[in-house]
């Protein structure tokens, strides 16, 4: 059984009353523990697929199934209860919240589960071990690396252990060497925990590393291969 | 934890919590001050007006307050003595003859109102004694009597002069005595002091011709608090050839000023809290227009909008609150200090004088009020927030993130 699946989903934007057609006929499956690359280049729509994976917006067209229940037509409210129960994202620009410390931030998500604060500390400690960012756990975000904050960010997406999580263009403010770190780190959870992983690039570091690897153009798949 | 996520998003921009909480801390100190002000204003006008003349209740014979006819003596004053010595609210009572005249000195004559008064009583139901400027509040002869400062100015006359009083008799004749004056007084009500004469009981009821006849009772009771049931039951008590007064009858003017200074109070409440609410709106407002990238954050990751919207309400309830607790300590401690030492109106000491209050005003700060704030200003920074809180929950997450 695949975890997602659309069905031909289309995507048109309204730029100042002209329409723009980001994709076309969208058809995907994704099963649980991919590991899979979203390439193209600027302006193919990379980001607007990730974004309808994600649940943080809707097809104009067609349906987006997660585990054969159609979620491109749910209400804002179960959108956000949706996305907090089986998603985690990674930004480009890390996007960690400013005023909390690396742990509060991945704290962060739990307490919006509801985990109780014990269990919360507990749990971000450990995770914090594992990716060896645990020194950073007293920091706020503008006293660290732009590499450390996007390995809290990671930490931050994963921690509720997450069916999918979705990063859009997660090492384009990185150096190389911290890019190949980071993304070994998500490979490591991704084989370890079968966390799947679906990113948006035009980084080879990215690419190279993806087990499945779409290339989109003009808001088309043009290629889907499977290595 | 959204608590410590609104109090140190508070703090990012600290520049301008601290001037939103300023101008709460103003507006509290405003509030504060300008409704003490009044009130200790109202209340000395009406303490004053109280222990000048009115006192907290008066009784007289039916009639007597819409028209001050000589011959509405106190009828059976033995039962009304009676009466008042069973009341224990009652602490102090002087029996008054009060006519209208003519005071003439040598060189000028005005008309005023004539008190007959027995002076070792009357001492504990007015406070004219306590405003001798000059002399003294009788000295036991019997043609002594004490006038006003601006009344004397008027006859120029000063201590020790002779001035003549004439009045009407009942019986249609013209009583008329000589008296030394004994004391001069200055109230801080120059209209009063104008106005306003003693002289001994006995005295007025010789040049009046009427005998042992008075026409007022002045009351004074443990507390003014008590005036309007004290009076009810005295009226009970006493049967319908009595009018029994307390001084909110008397005063209706002035109770009618306290209650409009009281909606003027509302008013003024509005003003400032609409004022505070757009202050919150505004600086809400940035502070959600600079946070839409995070905000949407916030929401991809999953928080509710219930959340964002309580969120952005904590931060401006923390900055409501923190300006309420610091603008009532220092409006306590502004009013306090000013309750003890007064403010010294003085340039505007003429016409406050002919309101019948004191050159300086001391404040008095109400619990009412002060509660009213307590609770106000909180409700006013919620307020303040629901606009700026809807704006960022409108926000779609994904316009929200690629908004830089
Ligand atoms: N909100 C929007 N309104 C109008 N047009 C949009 C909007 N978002 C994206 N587009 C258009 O849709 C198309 C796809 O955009 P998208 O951002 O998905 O591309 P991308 O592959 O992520 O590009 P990049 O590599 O530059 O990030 C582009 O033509 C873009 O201009
Ligand atoms: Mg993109």
């Amino acid at each position: 059984m695949s975890l997602i699946k659309t069905e031909n989903v289309d995507k048109i934007y309204q730029d100042n009353g002209v329409p723009v057609e980001a994709l076309k006929n969208i058809n995907l499956e994704i099963s649980e523990g991919e590991y899979m690359v979203i390439a193209g280049p600027s302006g193919s729509g990379k980001t607007t697929l990730l974004n309808l994976l994600g649940a943080l917006d809707k097809p104009s067209s067609g349906k987006i199934f997660f585990e054969n229940s159609d979620y491109s037509k749910l209400r804002r409210k179960e959108l956000s209860s949706f996305r907090l129960h089986n998603l985690g994202f990674i930004f480009q620009a890390y996007n960690l919240i400013p005023v909390l410390t690396a742990l509060e931030n991945i704290e962060f998500s739990m307490m919006l589960l509801g985990i109780p604060e014990k269990v919360r500390k507990e749990r971000a400690m450990k995770l914090m071990a594992e990716l060896e960012i645990d020194e950073l756990a007293n920091k706020r975000p503008n006293e660290m690396s732009g590499g450390q904050q996007q390995r809290v960010a990671v930490a931050r997406a994963i921690v509720n252990n997450p069916r999918i999580v979705l990063a859009d263009e997660p090492t384009a403010n990185l150096d190389s060497t911290t890019a190949k770190r980071l993304l070994d780190l998500m490979l490591k959870m991704n084989e370890q925990k079968n966390i799947t992983f679906i990113f948006s690039s035009h980084d080879d570091k990215v690419i190279e590393r993806a087990k499945r690897l779409i290339i989109l153009r003009d808001g088309q798949i043009q290629n889907d291969k499977t290595n | 934890m959204l608590f410590k996520l609104a109090w140190r998003n508070i703090w990012r921009n600290s520049r301008r919590s601290i001037i939103v909480i300023g101008s709460v801390v103003v507006g509290v100190i405003a509030l504060l001050l300008i409704d003490s002000l009044d009130n200790g204003f109202l209340n000395q006008m009406l303490f004053n007006q109280i222990s000048s003349n009115v006192a907290h209740i008066q009784i007289h014979k039916k009639g007597f307050n819409n028209n001050k006819k000589l011959q509405s003596f106190v009828p059976g004053a033995e039962k009304v003595d009676e009466t008042l010595a069973n009341e224990a609210h009652v602490k102090h009572f002087s029996k008054r003859v009060i006519a209208f005249g003519l005071l003439s000195s040598a060189s000028n004559s005005s008309g005023i109102y004539i008190y007959g008064v027995n002076p070792g009583k009357e001492k504990f139901v007015s406070y004219i004694h306590q405003f001798i400027v000059k002399g003294k509040y009788f000295t036991g002869g019997e043609r002594e009597i004490v006038i006003g400062e601006k009344l004397a100015r008027k006859l120029k006359v000063s201590l020790g002069d002779k001035v003549v009083a004439l009045a009407n008799t009942p019986s249609g004749s013209i009583g008329s005595e000589v008296f030394r004056v004994v004391g001069i007084f200055k109230t801080p009500n120059s209209e009063f002091d104008k106005i306003h004469i003693y002289i001994p009981i006995r005295t007025a009821q010789k040049m009046l011709d009427i005998g042992n006849n008075f026409h007022e009772y002045a009351i004074i009771l443990d507390n003014y608090k008590n005036a309007k049931s004290v009076a009810a039951d005295l009226k009970n008590k006493l049967d319908a050839g009595y009018e029994v007064f307390s001084y909110e009858d008397i005063l209706p003017l002035l109770l009618l000023q306290l209650d409009l200074f009281k909606e003027m109070m509302f008013i003024i409440n509005l003003i400032v809290g609409l004022a505070l609410i757009f202050g919150i709106i505004n600086a809400m407002l940035m502070s959600v227009f600079e946070r839409i990238q995070e905000i949407g954050v916030l929401m991809s990751i999953g928080m509710k909008n219930i959340k964002i919207f309580l969120m952005i309400v904590f931060e401006a309830i923390i900055l409501g609150v923190s300006g309420t607790i610091l603008g009532i300590i220092l409006g306590y401690a502004l009013t306090q200090t000013l309750a003890v030492y007064g403010i010294d109106l003085s340039i505007f000491s003429d016409s406050l004088t002919s309101f019948g209050v004191g050159s300086i005003i001391y404040p008095i700060l109400s619990l009412d009020n002060l509660i009213v704030t307590l609770f106000m200003i909180p409700f006013v920074s919620v307020i303040g927030a629901i606009y700026p809180a809807i704006k960022a929950i409108r926000l779609e997450p994904v316009n929200a993130i690629r908004y830089i």
